[in-house]
């Protein structure tokens, strides 16, 4: 069984699938090499293909990882160092959910959900991803079976209803590690709670990977990942040149290493090609939108469904989405993240993102996002299945706009079902607030 | 003054208790749902009166600010603060229930000013010693904020002293859930009783329970249906008279509000340890993160023990921590031959013509 597995294993990652990947990339490399004629965005990043092999590589080693591999399903701001140094392969199902999302059948998978049960008020990551389990159907071929699961209420409080179903549905371990609320300053016993709880889970985590922590792998793999963090948030700090080299909508395609590879040599390799290119974009002001005039901010998670349309619709009028807050949440830790203390330091860390903070931090956020970016304007995505990002909106906008007299757009949509979301009425808003810009 | 029953003692209305809490020195406390150390306000003198969304009242002052998407507890909590409805109050306890309650306690912190201290309080999700240790340093945080807006300063012995009254109380509200659909109390008497936890003081709260209990039980009437009530709470109360006419009587309780806040007694003679012990240790509810098995096991041994063939599920539109468990609950329950139905509630709206039908159909599945 197992000399057949790893047979199975190395004959469809390790020799066919590496080799169609890095066909596949060099073909859409010879691609990008073409002349490029969009009428209003700027040349695609030529590190795209090898983002692309990246992300399709994980998922292809996903598809065999239960031969190989202890599995563990994790939110997106899980600590995941210590399962990436015990040797798991680890799949997130919020970026699973994008993928469907971008994929276009986000709401199929969630009618599965839906027909069993689940109401459709429920966040639409959560029933893509209970759909996709119950169907067993998703767009990347297969997901591995979690034989644990790892979840972090530092993004939300949803993702701990939506790991207690997945608990049941799987019967593996849930590992929680509860991140008490940051209203203002994150308080020393609540550091001390989540620090604990890290502690707890290590027992957890080798008991199902079936071997020990081995401390120096873990201060290896928490290094690399403030490595890589740190590289993210330079990549996103280019966004401040003029014309921007990358918009908000290629950060939230480029975010996925970090997001689901945090700690992997590749992904530092990967953001450091990536920062080199955009520094060699910003040296010869190559912008991400040719004719950029207007710049503006995003909050919140991106319509995935609706990410070129949007991408397009602002380009058309030399518009650059120029940052956001969902993808800044990932690079303005790195200073917390301590490899001498990893564990320490992973609680400092993931008690802090901004979506386990207060509104008066986020709305301090985007005033600074919006000076150091040279934002003209802030579109506020007012997500239908994002309660905790959304909430406080109405009020950022009219602070925004009011005190830091910064136009400022709620545009209601939901991040992963198109059934909740208007294009028709979206363009007019959109138009109104762009013909506001131009002004 | 209400009268439940002509051999109970009448039970004071929320605004009686305020204005004698008020009358006596006191200051009071207004709560959002779900958990919170009642024990601790005590100690302080602050009455604690919860607002689970006042029913039909018109949310709009909380529209200002909150997307359509946002449950009607939190709209119709903003709403009725705005509006002045707790001005009566000198703190705002707003839980971490949900991430809605949570948005809401930031806002008003950081963007929406209320008229209170507000004072947001944090649940661990996890239980053991690692939340009993976090829930009471959060409780001594909660301490050092009703000290600073109070200007009190309860030593331990006055603290222990509120705790066994709230534990008194307390045991009283498991006694009574215990008997429901037994004593002779109409489904709306007994949630009136058991519901005026949420405004009475213990020390008023246990005498009239006693005499509740002091009853004999009531004969049982066949033709009746018993069903177990779930869900957040039961509003508006005007469904016990829809339970009533469509021959249900309900004689066991897991709702949020009643049934999953018969908190048991705590261990530690420390009093912050103590308050969060009970806190943790309290029934089963997915607000709290429970496990669904836990969930499902409880109401499995409350429709066993009351002999029930149906559980109604009211649940609160946009209501996440309820609507994730609700599938896996209601199949289990399935599996056992037991028949449920959900009803959802909006607390500004009255009860839907739909939601009795709903009723009606599921008490008909199950009438002998």
């Amino acid at each position: 069984m197992k000399l057949a597995s790893s047979l199975r294993w190395h004959l469809n990652v390790t020799v066919l699938g590496s080799a169609w990947l890095k066909w596949d990339r060099l073909r859409l490399a010879r691609k990008l090499r073409r002349p490029w004629r969009h009428p209003h965005l700027g040349p695609p990043l030529l590190t795209s293909p090898r983002l692309k092999e990246l992300i399709s590589r994980h998922y292809l080693r996903g598809r065999f990882a239960n031969d190989r591999y202890p599995v563990a399903w994790v939110t997106s701001g899980a600590p995941v160092e210590v399962l990436v140094a015990l040797g798991y392969f680890v799949i997130y199902p919020e970026n699973h959910g994008a993928v469907c999302g971008i994929r276009e059948v986000g709401d199929t998978m969630a009618a599965h959900a839906e027909a069993a049960g689940y109401s459709p008020d429920l966040c639409s990551y959560a029933r893509a991803d209970i759909g996709a389990a119950l169907s067993g159907e998703t767009p990347v071929g297969r997901l591995p079976r979690p034989d644990l699961l790892l979840c972090c209420t530092n993004i939300c409080q949803t993702v701990l209803y939506w790991y207690r179903v997945l608990a049941e549905h799987f019967g593996c371990p849930l590992v929680v590690i509860d991140t008490p609320f940051v209203y203002d300053q994150a308080s020393e016993h609540a550091v001390t709670y989540v620090e604990r709880q890290i502690e707890d889970s290590v027992a957890v985590c080798e008991r199902v990977a079936g071997r020990a922590l081995d401390s120096r792998r873990l201060q290896r793999v928490t290094s690399r990942s403030k490595e890589a963090v740190a590289l993210w948030g330079s990549v996103l700090q280019c966004g401040m040149a003029r014309p921007t080299p990358i918009t908000a909508f290629d950060a939230f395609i480029h975010m996925a290493p970090i997001v689901e590879m945090r700690g992997e040599e590749l992904t530092v390799a990967y953001y450091r090609a990536l920062l080199a290119e955009l520094r060699r974009r910003v040296d010869r002001g190559i912008g991400a939108v040719k004719g950029e005039r207007h710049r503006v901010l995003w909050d919140n998670l991106p319509i995935w469904h609706r990410l070129r349309w949007l991408g397009e619709l602002l380009a058309e009028h030399q518009v650059a989405m120029v940052a956001s807050t969902y993808t800044n949440a990932w690079g303005e830790l790195a200073e917390l993240i301590d490899p001498a203390r990893p564990i320490a330091s992973a609680a400092r860390c993931y008690i802090h993102p901004i979506l386990n903070r207060g509104t008066g931090h986020k709305l301090a956020t985007m005033r600074r996002m919006v000076g150091e970016y040279g934002v003209d304007g802030v579109i506020l995505h007012s997500d239908r299945s994002c309660k905790p990002y959304s909430i406080g909106q109405v009020d950022q906008r009219s602070r925004l706009a009011g005190e830091a007299g910064v136009p400022a757009l709620l545009l209601e949509a939901d991040h992963n079902d198109p059934r909740s979301f208007s294009e028709q009425q979206a363009t007019t808003r959109l138009q109104a607030f762009l013909e506001m810009l131009a002004a | 003054m209400r009268t439940l029953h002509p051999e109970l003692p009448p039970i004071p209305s929320r605004a009686d208790a305020v204005g004698e809490h008020l009358a006596g020195g006191g200051q009071v406390a207004a709560v959002l749902p779900v958990h919170y150390p009642r024990s601790l306000l005590r100690a302080f003198d602050l009455l604690p009166v919860e607002v689970w969304g006042p029913p039909v009242r018109d949310t709009q002052l909380g529209d200002a600010h909150l997307q359509a998407y946002t449950c009607s507890v939190v709209r119709s909590g903003l709403a009725v603060a705005l509006a002045g409805g707790i001005d009566v109050a000198s703190v705002l306890v707003v839980p971490h229930t949900c991430d809605s309650l949570q948005g809401l306690a930031s806002l008003l912190l950081d963007l929406v000013p209320a008229r209170q201290a507000v004072v947001p309080l944090y649940h661990p999700r996890v239980g053991g010693p690692a939340g009993t240790y976090f829930l009471a340093a959060e409780l001594r945080a909660v301490y050092t904020r009703l000290a600073d807006v109070t200007g009190r300063h309860p030593d331990d012995a006055a603290l222990s002293a509120a705790i066994a009254r709230e534990e008194a109380a307390d045991a009283r509200l498991a006694a009574l859930l215990a008997r429901q659909g037994s004593l002779p109390l109409g489904d709306r008497a007994f949630y009136t009783l058991a519901r005026s936890r949420e405004y009475l003081p213990a020390e008023r709260f246990t005498p009239l329970a006693d005499a509740a209990l002091a009853l004999p039980d009531a004969p049982a009437d066949p033709a009746q249906v018993p069903i177990v009530l779930s869900g957040m709470f039961p509003e508006p109360m005007a469904l016990f008279d829809a339970i009533a006419a469509a021959g249900g009587r309900v004689v066991g309780d897991d709702t949020a509000c009643v049934g999953r806040r018969a908190y048991p007694a705590g261990r530690s003679d420390d009093p912050f340890v103590r308050m969060a012990e009970r806190l943790v240790d309290g029934p089963p509810d997915s607000t709290r993160g429970s496990a669904v098995a836990v969930r499902l096991a409880r109401l499995r041994g409350l429709v066993a023990a009351r002999g029930v063939r149906a559980v109604l599920f009211l649940e609160v539109k946009f209501c996440e921590p309820e609507l994730f468990y609700l599938p896996l609950l209601r199949a289990g329950l399935e599996a056992d031959g037991v028949r449920s139905t959900t009803i959802e509630v909006d607390v500004t709206e009255a009860l839907p013509h739909q939601a009795i039908t709903r009723l009606e159909a599921l008490l008909e599945t199950v009438a002998p």
